[in-house]
């Protein structure tokens, strides 16, 4: 483990922990964690999102950059952090086991495209974490606020996942010639994406409105989970780490 | 007369069952199935290893079903799942057409023709997509499938002090019929095309003498799926833009 980033995570978490008590502690975690990925951005010259120490941290961060916001149409503010801040310390704790990938980028790495493809995709991913716990939330509460808003979160995430994947297309085909790829990757993405169509579609239909719809933003998460760790760990892919 | 009704109730039968937003749903949920199966077996197989070296139609027809099933049954839901959003998207419009935020009735129809230009742009690339790959030398010449003759005049790289190859380049000049047509400079993530032909580095070398690993590349999809695209983000965002707004006048 490197050190630096280590006492950063630790700084943070501890921010993060005293925030169950006192909402200012949450956002001085939050910057902590925004200067870091300042810093380390400066320091590389390019935004920190190549392997795993960086995108997990990125992610990390993602999660309470739009969990503030969000938050705030909510009447029990906390009670939506605290499963928020809990995700956040364990996706930046996780990101402390990896080391920091601190070597030039190949060529083909070092274009817009790419920076934006990444970006969108882990906004999206912590747009869609942020949509599970409050899918679970809703599960518990049963408050039609909570549903809407995971459903708010999803369409934006959906969005933003959207616009990644064509970006990531456009990247491709200056890249390699080809804005498709057949890997195990490119066809989870295409899952993950399906299924948030499937999501927005299906809660269009009465039936599905209320919990059907919640356990599908929940189960989404677990998609993304395996799309962005499960598929680059395990299956051999353009994206692997 | 009684076979014309029949007739007439079949039809509107197979007409209901693809303007029904279920259909959507079960064909959504049948594609990931099969999805999810494609990307259990793609890295066991070893047929998958040539996947990306022919066009997909040309692949799936010189590979066993047993191997390609899935992906002829995604092929027949996709296609199922074109008319269901072609006739949804169309009656949505008609419903609607007096609607007073018809921005809102036309944006996720501008969506779905979006996503319908993606599916063409497959399309066309998985019938007529072509892909090569060669080793050229500093000088040396390649006659390309459309006819036309590439001179690889100079290929460069560029190393840093730990001896990471920062960036690379080859200048190349097109001939057709011994006449010149053009010179051009391939770099990472800026391809040479001429004719409908992308030209792209993969790798350089520079021991013994300067490589270039290249591959030439024929994605007929590309306008479409860049057009499918842009209309998709453009109904997105005015969807997502009028969304807002509406729930801000409620609030």
């Amino acid at each position: 483990m490197h050190m630096t980033p280590v006492y950063i995570a630790v700084l943070s978490t501890a921010l993060y922990v005293f925030g169950y008590y006192r909402m200012a502690f949450v956002y001085g975690g939050f910057l902590l964690q925004l200067a870091y990925m300042v810093l380390r951005g400066i320091e590389l010259g390019r935004l920190p999102l190549v392997g795993p120490h960086d995108t997990l941290f990125f992610l990390s961060t993602s999660i309470m950059l739009f969990a503030l916001p969000a938050s705030s149409s909510l009447k029990n503010r906390q009670r939506f952090l605290n499963p928020v801040i809990a995700l956040t310390v364990c996706f930046m704790l996780c990101s402390m086991f990896a080391k920091p990938h601190s070597y030039p980028l190949p060529p083909v790495l070092k274009t817009f495209w790419f920076e934006v493809h990444v970006a969108f995709s882990f906004f999206s991913y912590a747009l869609f974490g942020l949509a599970a716990v409050l899918g679970v939330l809703y599960l518990i509460d049963r408050e039609d606020g909570t549903e809407l808003l995971q459903y708010k979160t999803i369409l934006v995430g959906y969005f933003l996942f959207s616009v990644a994947m064509i970006f990531g297309g456009i990247w491709g085909y200056y890249a390699w010639g080809t804005y498709w790829l057949w890997t195990p990757k490119e066809l989870w993405t295409v899952i993950l994406w399906l299924f948030y169509s499937l999501y927005l579609h299906a809660r269009l239909r009465q039936w599905w409105t209320g919990r059907p719809a919640a356990v599908l933003g929940i189960a989404g998460f677990v998609i993304v989970l395996f799309t962005y760790l499960g598929v680059s760990l395990l299956m051999k892919s353009s994206h692997t780490f | 007369m009684s076979n014309n009704l029949k007739n007439t109730n079949i039809l509107i039968k197979i007409l209901k069952f693809f303007l029904s937003l279920r259909t959507a749903i079960w064909l959504l949920m049948t594609l990931l199935c099969l999805l999810f199966y494609g990307s259990v077996v793609m890295p066991v197989r070893e047929e998958f290893q040539s996947l990306h070296t022919v066009p997909l139609f040309q692949w799936m027809i010189d590979n066993s079903p047993f191997v390609t099933w899935w992906l002829w049954a995604a092929i027949g839901v996709i296609s199922l799942l074109t008319a269901n959003t072609f006739l949804c998207s169309i009656e949505s419009v008609m419903k609607k057409k007096s609607a007073r935020q018809w921005m809102l009735v036309i944006s996720p129809q501008v969506v779905h023709i979006g996503f319908l230009f993606i599916l063409l742009a497959h399309l066309l690339s998985s019938y007529s997509s072509f892909r090569g790959t060669a080793v050229v030398y500093e000088n040396a010449g390649l006659r390309l499938p459309n006819g036309n003759d590439v001179l690889f005049k100079r290929i460069d790289a560029d190393t840093d002090p730990m001896g990471y190859i920062k960036d690379w380049s080859a200048d190349v000049e097109y001939f057709r019929a011994n006449r010149s047509l053009r010179s051009d400079r391939i770099r990472p993530n800026s391809p040479s095309f001429q004719d409908g032909l992308g030209i792209y580095i993969k790798t350089v070398q520079f021991r013994p003498y300067p490589v270039a690993m290249i591959e030439v590349s024929k994605e007929p999809g590309a306008v479409w799926a860049l057009i499918g695209g842009m209309l998709f983000m453009l109904g997105m965002i005015t969807l997502l833009l009028l969304k807002i707004k509406k729930e801000e006048t409620r609030g």
